[in-house]
């Protein structure tokens, strides 16, 4: 059942809202409660902050009639004040139960609905009365203590200014964005009008009072933009939320020691991009723990500590997020890699280690579905690259052997509004997004040669590729004449030259997805509307440095 | 209805919808099948009008790169991008030419909408089931199955689209 045909909807998206961090939040102290037990540390501040959590989540889930939530709430509840007194108990046993109690909870929560199946619920119910029967205490006393420990729990969101605070359902959001698109083509539509208005009439004071208009409009819609943006930004923290139980998972089914480091959790990122960033993350993880780390065994003999480290850290990188997933395992196998290449027939003779290791982003090249069969989780390299560069993205890849791998992510904050250049080639217009744009250039027919049928130029002291923009986008030259201006796109370490007709300008312009019926067309990224009315095609740019397109 | 016409019908899937709900009935009037037909050079295509969300004028299609030969482009429709498919060369014939009587049936099928450009758009009407034929046996091949029958009424062949096959949604 969807939410919009549950007449509790709001209700209901409330509750997950509400419910689901904290949920979150409790998996995560269970797993480091567990790592902390194997070292030997008691964690009783740990136990103690989960109780407030689940003593919220039970209540909310009673509230709202949501049986398999509160019993789960309420087995752990008392699983965690027993094992408050009883530190005999404390250790991989209890820690089992309460992580897999953890990890459900946030699976029912996060797919919660009036049908939810309380089968798992009640097996494990059962499964934590039967260890707490195995324990011989239980008095009435301690029945009370636990009562007062309750209180004093402060609750979480009831922190300053929470009376500020109102719950929006995204896709609110979503249609206000819409609407601002709107103005924002109707603003460009205005200033093509002025333009044209003012070559007619010329200059008057209502003329200049229109551009003043127009001018100070262009300034709301800014500022109505960012600020729109702002309400639109979640912490990383959201989506980092569930991975210390999944790799806890992936660990244990593999037999490996990892201890997961989260930092930059507060670096924040638009929901529409979050979204589609858990799964791509999520396989790298569990890649890492599969793949990258080695077993405690292997380690030591490595002179390594038996407990492999996975980072996760996240940072604001001049306008845009970087994500890096980086492990101290093994590193990655640059033979290997060159032999499976070999027997897919492809041409690695002249390729570097580095040029090696970014085949494992191929498909059929990365060792993926390995990771698919034996965890039931992941998508394959290649599918978590290709996710990543359709939000705009970049993924590389560095690793040494036998010190480790790390794989880099730059996304931009926000997929909503990109602020491009407005180029035409072979009468089409076309949008590059400026955070991928270093400089435009009038092309001098003799500033560009031709070395093996390939246009190249000197651009700062540097000898760069430059395209044609016809040949990219297969168009090839409708006008015969030869392109007055080159863009030079970058895109991490790679960059080009684009040879276009005209540059038309800056604008704000709106992203709109591919209709399924393009296929994936490998130059673009997405569509938008002009000022005009006119639809143009968002250039793929990571994708056009990587080769894709028309190259003669 | 005769056999004949059973297995005329039975091929027409997207069509089912379109038949009055009594149809089995001998008495009831002989069902009809409700049609938007259009013109690709000098041939009449139907595709059922409970397909039809509208028909626009070509305003600019823009041109996308490295797209299946079938897609035209895309095109603005009220702040919405449309996919257009160019069904010309879906159905073999050339690259159309975009002429002041050309026109962007709007289509929704199977829950997506989609542009198909066309050379002209001739009516709706109404052709009795009876008077649908299978398409000739020579003419129809894996890569044609989209033609579903062809209606020989009032001195007009129409040619039954199948949208599904025809925007190969189904694949």
């Amino acid at each position: 059942m969807t939410l919009e045909e549950n007449p509790f909807g709001d209700l209901l998206q409330d509750y997950i809202v509400e419910c689901l961090p904290l949920a979150e939040e409790v998996g995560h102290a269970f797993v480091e409660l567990e790592r902390r037990w194997r070292d030997g540390e008691p964690g009783d501040e740990l136990l103690a902050s989960v109780k407030g959590r689940l003593h919220t989540i039970k209540g909310n889930s009673a509230m709202m009639g949501l049986a398999p939530m509160r019993d789960v709430a309420h087995a752990l509840e008392d699983a965690c004040g027993f094992l408050g007194r009883a530190a005999a108990r404390r250790g991989d046993e209890a820690a089992a139960l309460l992580v897999s109690g953890g990890g459900l909870l946030v699976d029912l929560i996060g797919d919660a609905s009036p049908e939810t199946d309380g089968t798992a619920a009640k097996a494990f119910v059962e499964e934590v009365r039967r260890f707490l029967a195995a324990a011989p205490e239980s008095s009435s006393a301690e029945r009370d203590r636990r009562q007062t420990d309750r209180r004093g729990q402060p609750r979480i969101g009831e922190g300053d200014g929470a009376g500020n605070v109102v719950r929006v359902d995204f896709r609110r959001l979503d249609a206000m964005l819409e609407l601002l698109g709107e103005g924002l083509i109707q603003h460009s539509g205005l200033t093509e009008l002025y333009r044209r208005l003012q070559r007619r009439v010329g200059a008057c004071p209502e003329m200049e009072e229109l551009d003043q208009t127009v001018l100070s409009l262009q300034k709301t819609l800014t500022r109505l933009e960012s600020t729109l943006m702002e309400t639109r930004l979640l912490p990383v923290s959201t989506v980092f939320g569930r991975f210390p139980r999944l790799v806890r998972d992936v660990a244990h089914a593999e037999g490996k020691k990892v201890r997961l480091e989260v930092t930059g959790g507060e670096t924040t990122l638009d929901k529409a991009v979050l979204d589609r960033l858990g799964e791509p993350l999520l396989h790298l993880l569990s890649n890492a723990v599969a793949h990258g780390l080695e077993r405690p065994e292997d380690r030591a003999k490595a002179g390594k500590p038996p407990e492999g480290v996975l980072r996760l850290q996240a940072g604001a990188v001049s306008g845009r997020v970087a994500i890096r997933v980086s492990d101290d395992g093994r590193g990655l196998d640059a033979d290997a890699i060159r032999a499976r290449a070999e027997s897919l027939g492809m041409d690695v003779r002249t390729a570097d280690t580095a040029q090696l290791h970014n085949l494992v982003f191929v498909p059929g090249l990365s060792t993926a579905e390995r990771v698919t069969t034996l965890s039931g989780r992941g998508m394959g390299l290649d599918v978590a690259a290709s996710v990543i560069h359709g939000l705009g993205g970049t993924i590389d890849v560095e690793s040494l052997p036998g010190r480790g791998t790390a794989f880099t992510l730059s996304l931009p904050v926000t997929l909503a509004i990109v602020r491009s250049l407005i180029v035409e080639v072979d009468r089409e217009r076309y949008a590059v997004p400026l955070s991928h744009v270093a400089e435009t250039v009038r092309a001098e027919p003799e500033a560009i040669r031709q070395i093996n049928n390939q246009g190249v130029t000197q651009w700062r002291g540097d000898l760069i590729h430059v395209a044609d923009g016809g040949a990219v986008l297969g168009t090839g030259g409708l006008s015969g004449a030869p392109r007055s201006y080159y863009v030079v796109m970058t895109a991490g370490a790679r960059r080009r030259g684009l040879l276009v007709d005209r540059l038309i300008g800056h604008q704000d312009i709106v992203v709109k997805g591919l209709d399924p019926a393009l296929g994936r067309p490998p130059v673009v990224s997405g569509t938008t509307i002009l000022g005009d009315g006119r639809v143009a095609c968002i250039l793929d740019v990571v994708r056009i440095l990587e080769g894709a397109g028309h190259v003669n | 209805m005769s056999t004949e016409g059973r297995a005329a019908v039975e091929p027409l899937l997207g069509f089912a919808d379109t038949l009055p709900a009594a149809a089995p009935n001998a008495s009831a009037p002989a069902p009809t099948l409700h049609l938007l037909t259009f013109t690709l050079d000098r041939e009449e295509y139907g595709i059922p009008v409970t397909q039809v969300r509208e028909v626009i004028r070509v305003n600019s299609i823009t041109r996308v790169p490295q797209v299946p030969a079938h897609v035209r482009g895309v095109a603005n429709l009220r702040g919405r991008i449309l996919a257009v498919v160019e069904i010309r060369t879906r159905l073999g014939l050339t690259e159309g030419v975009v002429t002041p009587s050309s026109r962007i049936v709007v289509v929704e099928v199977r829950g997506r909408v989609l542009g198909l450009l066309v050379d002209r758009v001739s009516q709706v009407t109404k052709v009795p089931v009876d008077s649908v034929v299978p398409p000739p046996e020579e003419v129809v091949t894996a890569e044609t199955d989209f033609l579903t029958g062809v209606a020989r009424w009032d001195s007009r062949l129409i040619m039954l689209l199948e949208l599904d096959k025809v925007l190969l949604l189904n694949g």
